[in-house]
């Protein structure tokens, strides 16, 4: 979002929030107020302004139970066949929602209703990176190895975050994001 | 101009004033906890406000200079010898070819900065030198200071002659703050403030909280009566420096430089710019009280800060 402002040091959107950052010495509290009161009543009345974001993106996806551990944990959660979770997972049309948690992990929504399940109670100490996560509806790839309290249900090839400024930036908010399903031998190919 | 380090102590790393702008990439800000105390020992070489400096957590720092050179040390209360020669902090120091600088371990306050003329000469990225440990930031960058390692600094033969004029070369006394046990800080409510409790935004305000030992550079955690009226959050939104977040359990914490970007739990407040630094030299079992401040004497602060250390903070 550009606010075209000059006091305006940063904006940060992160779900229905937007944090707009400027210097304490050269702006004053009154005058954002009205900036941004002004700025949602253009947004509500006329037409949608053009927001530039990042072009679509369809991940390759593995879901096979060899790199998916909670797989089966999810689809008796749900009710479903692992292969129904799979299939609604990968027909998903997402859009990042928010940024963040960790450099480069993104926040993509809405998961199908259907499939929607709590974190894991305990988190793991360590997620192997290109891990794909399930939390309520919620669902996004970690981007590194690190810990992780969501369900696993796949990962894309983790050569996808290999080198460290395409990691922190493959993503960025209200781009659409899809999954692409891949063999175990492609992601083992691609890994 | 280098120097080896002998002891890196419990936690040293190399900081400057932190990303600005990142947050997007999902890169916390990093940064001297303390910057008051960072821009300090910066003005006292004369270098430039922001350039790269040891910050050296609860002392127990030695480090042997291979040439004559000159440094400043500000902050948490280290004893510090040269050569096992007691020597005064809150100023700059000569230090010959060969002579140990020794910083003990802090009697008050928790973090020390060592700065060295020009700055140190260290990697970058995203626009600082900061070192985050929890980001895998590449190289040394992810990393704290060990022994054994080597630093090399921009000597910078201009500011050689600062201690020779004593006014230049220390901080006035009246500009230390003063340390114990007991601090107050000001904070401005907000985020969900008006979704908690009466009750518990007044426990809040009343109550003496405590520094808990697991507080790092990440938060400053604190231990007193739960706060559990908060509502639960589903989706996290975005934190600054200073934001004070209420976990599940119903304690709360106040997010420092090496916070994550945005946070899923309900919030508070903020903490004032001015008092996160004093809350950076607070050990755990310090008590602390927190009051609601005036945003207005707060940028005022800020705007006579940032003309005297001439830079953006």
């Amino acid at each position: 979002m550009v606010l075209e402002w000059e006091p305006t040091l940063e904006t940060l959107p992160a779900f229905n929030r937007l944090l707009v950052t400027g210097h304490p010495t050269d702006w004053d509290p009154a005058g954002v107020s009205a900036r941004l009161d002004q700025l949602m009543a253009r947004a509500v009345s006329g037409p949608l302004p053009e927001i530039p974001c990042a072009e679509a993106i369809a991940l390759p996806a593995c879901y096979d139970t060899a790199v998916a551990p909670d797989l089966a944990e999810v689809a008796g959660r749900t009710g479903m066949a692992s292969s129904e979770v799979v299939r609604l997972h990968a027909e998903g049309r997402y859009t990042v929602l928010a940024t963040g948690f960790a450099p480069g992990f993104a926040y993509l929504g809405d998961v199908a209703s259907a499939m929607a399940v709590p974190r894991r109670t305990a988190p793991r100490q360590s997620v192997p990176a290109g891990s794909i996560g399930l939390a309520d509806r919620r669902t996004g790839v970690y981007p590194s190895s690190g810990p992780g309290g969501w369900q696993l249900i796949g990962r894309v090839p983790p050569s996808l975050f290999a080198d460290a400024s395409e990691r922190l930036t493959r993503f960025s908010p209200g781009q659409p994001v899809s999954f692409r399903v891949i063999s175990l031998k492609d992601f083992e190919r691609e890994a | 101009m280098s120097a080896r380090v002998i002891k890196a102590g419990p936690l040293t790393t190399v900081q400057d004033l932190g990303r600005k702008g990142q947050a997007r990439l999902g890169l916390s800000p990093g940064g001297a906890m303390d910057r008051r105390a960072f821009l300090w020992a910066n003005r006292l070489l004369e270098n430039a406000p922001d350039v790269p400096s040891l910050e050296v957590t609860m002392g127990g720092f030695e480090v042997i200079f291979e040439r004559s050179t000159t440094i400043a040390v500000v902050g948490a209360e280290c004893p510090v010898t040269v050569d096992g020669r007691a020597r005064e902090s809150w100023r700059t120091l000569e230090i010959q070819a060969g002579q140990t600088l020794r910083l003990g371990f802090a009697r008050s306050g928790l973090r020390a900065y060592l700065a060295f003329p020009g700055g140190l000469q260290v990697a970058s990225f995203a626009g600082s030198a900061s070192v985050v440990m929890r980001e895998g930031l590449p190289g040394s960058l992810g990393r704290p200071v060990s022994g054994g390692e080597i630093l090399r600094w921009h000597a910078n033969p201009e500011s050689l002659g600062a201690s020779a004029d004593s006014h230049r070369g220390l901080v006035p006394p009246r500009f230390r703050p003063a340390r114990g046990p007991f601090l107050t800080v000001e904070f401005i409510p907000a985020y969900e403030w008006t979704e908690f409790s009466g009750e518990d935004c007044e426990s809040l305000l009343s109550a003496a909280w405590t520094v808990t030992p697991v507080s790092d550079r990440v938060a400053c955690r604190l231990n007193g009566p739960p706060l559990l009226s908060g509502p639960k959050v589903l989706d996290s939104a975005p934190l600054v420096d200073g934001t004070i977040q209420v976990l599940a359990d119903g304690t709360p914490l106040v997010f420092m430089r090496d916070r994550p970007t945005i946070g899923g739990y309900a919030k508070l407040g903020a903490v004032l710019p001015a008092h996160l630094d004093r809350l950076a030299q607070a050990r755990p079992g310090s008590v602390v009280r927190f009051v609601v401040g005036d945003p207005d004497a707060a940028r005022t602060e800020a705007a006579r800060m940032d003309s005297f250390f001439g830079v953006r903070t």
